[in-house]
């Protein structure tokens, strides 16, 4: 009897609490279907009256198809060039006996404790000389190459593979490359798809670098249409359309979080080391 | 440190390390070759995007520079200049205020939060995404929420005061109450993965330790203290890392999209004062100090708590 009510007690505070920390955003995505009225009502209202889709149609103007298109370009190239350069890097560290591969290994260590907005003035200044800012290689680029926790995890996880599997394959004559390609390569799927929800989320949220290096019309990614929104939402325009264009902008990554819940948090866990 | 680290890290280290098979491998030409290839993309746009930057701002704290002219080397000018800044130093403390008020707060509640949730019992790994979904919302999408609820005028805040006949306060625009404002903020877009590394942390203790502590009578809050939170201490140290970078660094883009940081400086962080010297002002050398002063924080503080954890561990 008493362990039943310990666990009654449990899982309404579990309910209530889980309630108070979704809370603001259950009550954005309510907010954008409200009216304007409905939304400066006093006391505050919980649902809209009637849900307004216009708010919707307004936000999606406001941010523009073209902006919406750079952000899936923006984190999808970021993802692919992730994915393509720190795989093999892990591979040949943790597979490859080679001279130099401790002092590489403690080059991709260097960063770990350099968060990247400490880096963000001489990224600006390399990428200026590069002559990248402004278009979209400055765009992605460095942030693409910010490979350590990337290179670090795969390196960690191609090192449970057993040796005797890699041997084996080249003992059958499959050089580094096919060994990597078609033995090393299908095995990390799982570790690929906890990587890859993780940057998905972490470069879509992205604000400060796409401000500094691609602030313009053509290259303009999601964040930058919406900080403004959090200023100047009320002298504008109604925040209802302002909550609609948030949650625009969170509606993919929403979606990938849902489906790949389970990724994601074995990313976050398997990443938290950095 | 983690679940996939310790799991698979351990059994790797054991599986490799020094074994006698090892010093027996020579170095082979070939292989060396086929390494560095695979190494090569990483290695470039790694050295050039990373690397050389560390290196620049380093170099570029000795140097007057705008950008585009071409740079003057001033030897310690500006790090002379830091110490008559009083706007600087303000900053400082903004950015100290940041991580006092951020870092522990994000650190108990993600605790308690997880160990709540860490419950094996039906149904809750369903309710737990309600604990997990912030983490979706990027600083942009969460400024424009956070701005309506601290809004005077029409957000919940300013209803609930003139429920009570009280004047309207205009929370971000209040020298003291906006820094406060957006270290909730924070803390609440920290919160779920300070959960899910938690989570992690509960899992690999051992279930037989609280069936002891249950049999020597312990309840509910001593065990809590005295086995859950000691067991979890890797973890804790890894949040506590992650938090301070958190709290010094990212609080740039809040303070930047909500407040722009203000009032009167109230929420002008260090991270957001070289933000200005160099894209304001100019004063790349200038603002390349006050991003070596930030990382010096920040290996400081991880080093003063390491040096107080082991003292305690000991």
């Amino acid at each position: 009897m008493r362990p039943a009510r310990l666990r009654i007690g449990r899982y309404s505070t579990i309910i209530l609490l889980g309630l108070i920390i979704a809370f603001p955003m259950l009550y954005l995505l309510s907010g954008s279907l409200m009216s304007f009225s409905d939304i400066a009502q006093y006391p505050p209202r919980l649902f809209p009256t009637t849900p307004i889709w216009e708010n919707f149609a307004q936000a999606w103007s406001y941010l523009t198809p073209r902006t919406i298109l750079n952000t899936f370009a923006f984190v999808g190239s970021v993802l692919l060039i992730q994915l393509a350069i720190c795989l093999p890097a892990g591979f040949a560290l943790s597979k490859i006996k080679f001279r130099g591969s401790k002092v590489v290994f403690g080059l991709f260590l260097v960063p770990v404790l350099l968060p990247t907005n400490l880096l963000l003035i001489p990224t600006f200044v390399v990428t200026l000389q590069l002559g990248l800012i402004g278009n979209f290689f400055g765009l992605v680029l460095p942030i693409a190459g910010q490979a350590s926790v990337g290179v670090l995890l795969f390196r960690q996880f191609f090192s449970t593979l057993p040796d005797g599997l890699i041997d084996a394959a080249r003992i059958d004559g499959a050089n580094w490359f096919r060994t990597f390609y078609s033995i090393a390569l299908p095995l990390a799927r799982p570790i690929i798809a906890a990587y890859s929800v993780v940057t998905f989320l972490t470069a879509w949220n992205l604000y400060i670098w796409p401000l500094l290096a691609a602030p313009g019309e053509q290259t303009r990614v999601l964040t930058l249409a919406l900080a403004p929104l959090a200023t100047t939402q009320f002298s504008n325009i109604s925040p209802s359309v302002g909550f609609a264009a948030a949650v625009i902008a969170m509606v993919p990554v929403l979606v990938v979080f849902v489906v790949f819940q389970k990724w994601f948090t074995r990313g976050i866990a398997g990443t938290g080391l950095e | 440190m983690t679940v996939l680290e310790t799991k698979r890290g351990a059994g790797a280290e054991r599986r490799h390390p020094r074994s006698p098979l090892r010093k027996k491998t020579k170095y082979r030409k070939a292989d060396a070759a086929s390494a560095w290839l695979l190494l090569a993309p990483a290695l470039v746009l790694f050295i050039v995007f990373i690397i050389i930057p560390t290196i620049v701002s380093l170099g570029l704290s000795f140097y007057q520079w705008d950008f585009f002219d071409t740079p003057a080397f001033v030897g310690f000018a500006n790090f002379a200049k830091l110490a008559t800044d009083s706007a600087a130093w303000n900053s400082l403390g903004v950015t100290l205020l940041f991580v006092l008020l951020g870092v522990i707060p994000t650190i108990a509640i993600g605790f308690m939060l997880a160990v709540l949730i860490n419950a094996n019992m039906p149904g809750v790994g369903v309710l737990r995404v309600l604990y997990f979904v912030p983490v979706v919302l990027s600083v942009a999408v969460s400024a424009v929420l956070w701005a309506f609820i601290y809004d005077s005028r029409q957000g919940p805040i300013g209803a609930l005061l003139r429920v009570f006949g009280l004047p309207p306060v205009d929370i971000l625009n209040t020298d003291t109450l906006a820094l406060p404002a957006l270290v909730i903020m924070m803390i609440w877009l920290a919160l779920p993965i300070v959960i899910i590394l938690y989570l992690a942390g509960l899992q690999r203790v051992p279930e037989d330790i609280y069936a002891a502590a249950a049999l020597d009578g312990a309840g509910p809050w001593r065990t809590l203290w005295s086995i859950t939170w000691p067991n979890v201490a890797s973890t804790t140290f890894v949040v506590a890392i992650l938090q301070i970078v958190n709290y010094v660094a990212s609080s740039l883009d809040v303070s930047l999209i909500m407040t722009n940081g203000g009032p009167l400086g109230a929420t002008t962080a260090l991270s957001l004062y070289a933000y200005r010297q160099a894209f304001s002002n100019q004063d790349v050398g200038y603002a390349s100090v006050l991003s070596v002063v930030q990382m010096v924080i920040i290996v400081a503080i991880i080093g003063l708590g390491r040096l107080i954890t082991r003292r305690f561990s000991r």
